[in-house]
C-alpha cells in the first residue's frame, strides 16, 4: 500500500490522550506535530477530538503543505487498562503456558491462570473478577478432552459475562462448543497442537476481534468508529505489530527487544531466533515464537510501585547500597508514590529513587522474559538444556514509556542489564552486548497503530525516531564488585 | 505394519542422558509402525514425560536410558504419574539401564518392582516390542470399557 501524504494518530491511554501527526511527503517519514489531552474515561471521543484539533492546528502551523483531508487516521487504545484476560490450561508448563504467551501477544492484561481442571473455588474466582475474556485451551490435537470438557461445563454454569475463546484439542471442539452453547464462545485452532508446538495467531485474532466488539461498546467510541471509518487497536497489540514491522523491514534492527516502562506494568517484547540449535544445548519446554510479548503486572512506576519493592528486593537493595536509612527513605517514596501515581520526582534522591525503579523493572522484565540455560553434567561431559527463549543474540535493546521520554538517566538500560549478575549453573538468556535506544519523543504506540498497514514506513519512522544512549552494558558490568 | 488405531505414546530418554542416536530409531520406527509419537528427545525429565502424556492423553511412556543412571533416573516414575492423575499409562523401560554387568532377570524384576509394566535389554527385536505395545494397550484399554 503506497505510504499517505500524512498519518495522524492517536493513542487513549488510562490518563492521557496522546497524538502525532506525521509526514512521509518525499519518502522518510518525520514528525510533524505532537499534542496530548487528559483522557475523557465518560466519553472517550471528547479527549480523543481535543487532541486530534490540536494537532490540526499545529500541523498547519508547522507544515505549509499540511491538508486534513490528505490525512488518514488511525488510533489505539489502553482505556481501562486493556482487555482482561483470564487463561486455563492444563498442565502449567504447556498449555497453561502457551495459552499466556496467546493472551499477551494479542495485548491482553492476563488476571488469572488455572491449570488442569477449575474447582468450584476457581469459578468463584472468575464470577467475581468477570473478565472480558476467558481463553480455554489444553490438550494437544488427539490428546487429552477430559480437562476441556469438565472445564466448558464448569464455565457454563458460571456467572459471567466473559467471551469464552477455546483454543484447545481440536478433538474436543464441537462437545465444549455444545456445552457452552449458552454463552458468548468462539472456537479457533488449538494454540498447542502438538507437545511444544506453538501456534499463537488464530487465537491472537480471536482476542482482537474481542477487544473491538467490547472496547468500542459504550465509551463514545462507536461514533467516533463510525465517522472515521477505522477501528481502534489494542496499544500493545500496535506496539507488538510495530516490532514486528521493524525486525522484518529494517535489517540492523532485525534482532532486537523493546521494554516499554509504566505505571502499572513493564511489557517486553523480542522479535529474535527463539533458539540457536548449538551442539550439546538441547530445548526443553515449548519453543516460543520468533516474535513475543510478555507483561509484567508487578512491575511499574507507580500504581505498582508496592509490588515492584517486593518483587525487586535484592536488585534494589543492592542499588540503594549500604546506608540503612536509605531504604526506609525509598519505602515511603513508594508508598507516596503508589498512593499518587501522578506525583513527579521533585529532588535529586527522588529521582534517584525514580531511575532505581525503572532499572529494576526493565532488569525483572528481561529476565523473566528471557529463557534459562542450566549445565548439566553428563557421562559424556558437560550439556546445557535451554527453557524459554535465548535473547542473546538480540543487538538493539529499546526503552519507551513517559519515564524515558521525561528524565530517565542516559546509562539507565546499560546499568538494568548490567544488574543481572549471571548465576554459574544458571544463565539468564539476556542481550549480551546490545546497543542501547530509547525513544525520547515517546511515538512507539503512535506509530504503531500504523505498523500493520505501511510496515516499511512505520519501522523506517521508527529508527529514524530513536537515539542511541550512552552506556556500555560490558563496560558496566566490569565496572561492579 | 501393524494396522490398527494410531494410539499415543511418549518417548524419550530419561535424565542427564544424551544418546540421541537410539531415540531417533525409536522414534522413526514407532511411527513408522502406526503410533503417534510424542518424542521429548534427550535429557528428559520424570515431570516432562508425565506433562507430555497427560496433555497427548497418551497410553504409554517409553523411557530409554543408556549411560547407566537409569534405575536412580526412573525410581519413583509410577508414583509420580498416579500423584499426577496418570493412574492407567503403561511404563516401559529400556536400554542399559543399569551400571555393571548385572543378569538381565534381575534388572527386570527391579524394574517391574518400581512400576514398569515392560523393561527390554539393550538390543531388542523391535517389531516384537511394537507388537507387544500394541496388544499391552488394547488390554488397557479394554480393561477400562
Amino acid at each position: 500500500m503506497p505510504a499517505p501524504r500524512w498519518a495522524v494518530c492517536v493513542d487513549i491511554g488510562s490518563t492521557f490522550t496522546k497524538g502525532a501527526v506525521f509526514g512521509f511527503e518525499g519518502g522518510e517519514g518525520r514528525i510533524a506535530a505532537r499534542a496530548e489531552a487528559p483522557t475523557t474515561p465518560g466519553d472517550l471521543a471528547r479527549g480523543f477530538e481535543a487532541v486530534r484539533r490540536e494537532l490540526f492546528a499545529r500541523a498547519r502551523a508547522n507544515e505549509p503543505g499540511f491538508a486534513a483531508e490528505d490525512a488518514i487516521v488511525r488510533f489505539s487504545s489502553s482505556a481501562r487498562g486493556g482487555l482482561r484476560i483470564a487463561a486455563i490450561g492444563i498442565v502449567p508448563d504447556l498449555t497453561l503456558a502457551v495459552a499466556r504467551l496467546a493472551a499477551a501477544s494479542a495485548g491482553g492484561k492476563i488476571v488469572k491462570s488455572f491449570a488442569y481442571t477449575l474447582t468450584a473455588d476457581d469459578v468463584a474466582a472468575l464470577e467475581t473478577l468477570d473478565p472480558d475474556i476467558v481463553l480455554l485451551t489444553g490438550g494437544t490435537d488427539g490428546g487429552d478432552e477430559k480437562h476441556n470438557l469438565a472445564n466448558a461445563a464448569a464455565l457454563a454454569g458460571a456467572r459471567i459475562s466473559s467471551t469464552i475463546i477455546y483454543a484447545g484439542n481440536r478433538t474436543a471442539r464441537d462437545a465444549v462448543a455444545g456445552i457452552l452453547a449458552g454463552k458468548r464462545c468462539i472456537a479457533v485452532d488449538n494454540v498447542m497442537p502438538e507437545v511444544g508446538a506453538v501456534r499463537v495467531e488464530p487465537a491472537r485474532e480471536a482476542i482482537r476481534r474481542v477487544f473491538l466488539d467490547t472496547i468500542v461498546e459504550g465509551k463514545g467510541l462507536a461514533a467516533l468508529v463510525d465517522s472515521l471509518g477505522v477501528a481502534p487497536k489494542p496499544t500493545p497489540l500496535a506496539v507488538f505489530e510495530l516490532v514486528r514491522a521493524l525486525s522484518e523491514e529494517c535489517p540492523e534492527w532485525r534482532d532486537v527487544c523493546l521494554l516499554d516502562i509504566g505505571g502499572a506494568t513493564t511489557d517486553c517484547y523480542s522479535a529474535v531466533e527463539p533458539f540457536r540449535g548449538e551442539p550439546s544445548v538441547v530445548l526443553h519446554g515449548i519453543r516460543e515464537p520468533r516474535l513475543t510479548r510478555t507483561v509484567e503486572g508487578d512491575c511499574g512506576l507507580r500504581v505498582s510501585a508496592e509490588a515492584l519493592f517486593e518483587s525487586g528486593r535484592a536488585l534494589i537493595e543492592r542499588e540503594l547500597g549500604s546506608p540503612p536509612l536509605e531504604i526506609l527513605a525509598f519505602a515511603v517514596y513508594i508508598g507516596l508514590v503508589a498512593r499518587y501515581p501522578a506525583y513527579l520526582a521533585a529532588e535529586a534522591r527522588e529521582t534517584r529513587f525514580d531511575a532505581i525503579m525503572a532499572r529494576t523493572c526493565a532488569a525483572l522484565a528481561l529476565r523473566r522474559h528471557a529463557g534459562v540455560l542450566r549445565t548439566v553434567y553428563t557421562a559424556g561431559g558437560k550439556a546445557w538444556v535451554q527453557r524459554g527463549k535465548d535473547l542473546r543474540a538480540v543487538r538493539r535493546v529499546i526503552g519507551t514509556g513517559g519515564y524515558l521520554a521525561r528524565i530517565a538517566e542516559e546509562d539507565f538500560l546499560a546499568r538494568a542489564l548490567a544488574a543481572l549478575v549471571p548465576e554459574p549453573e544458571e544463565r539468564f538468556l539476556v542481550p549480551e552486548a546490545p546497543v542501547l535506544y530509547a525513544d525520547r519523543n515517546h511515538v512507539v504506540p503512535l506509530i504503531g497503530s500504523l505498523a500493520a498497514e505501511y510496515p516499511r514506513e512505520a519501522a523506517r519512522l521508527l529508527a529514524r525516531s530513536l537515539r542511541p544512549v550512552a552506556g556500555d552494558v560490558a563496560q558496566e558490568r566490569n565496572r561492579r564488585p | 505394519m501393524t494396522a490398527g488405531p494410531p494410539y499415543t505414546i511418549v518417548l524419550g530418554v530419561i535424565g542427564a542422558d544424551c544418546h540421541s542416536v537410539g531415540n531417533k530409531i525409536l522414534d522413526a520406527f514407532f511411527t513408522d509402525a502406526g503410533f503417534r509419537v510424542v518424542n521429548l528427545g534427550v535429557m528428559v525429565s520424570r515431570d516432562e514425560f508425565i506433562d507430555a502424556a497427560i496433555e497427548s492423553d497418551a497410553r504409554a511412556i517409553l523411557v530409554s536410558s543408556l549411560y547407566g543412571h537409569g534405575e536412580i533416573d526412573c525410581a519413583g516414575l509410577r508414583e509420580r504419574c498416579i500423584e499426577r492423575g496418570l493412574d492407567s499409562v503403561l511404563l516401559y523401560a529400556g536400554g542399559n539401564l543399569v551400571v555393571g554387568k548385572r543378569p538381565f532377570a534381575e534388572i527386570e524384576a527391579k524394574f517391574k518392582a518400581m512400576g514398569f509394566d515392560r523393561v527390554f535389554p539393550p538390543s531388542v527385536d523391535l517389531h516384537a516390542a511394537a507388537a507387544l505395545l500394541r496388544a499391552d494397550i488394547e488390554e488397557a484399554v479394554h480393561a477400562r470399557t
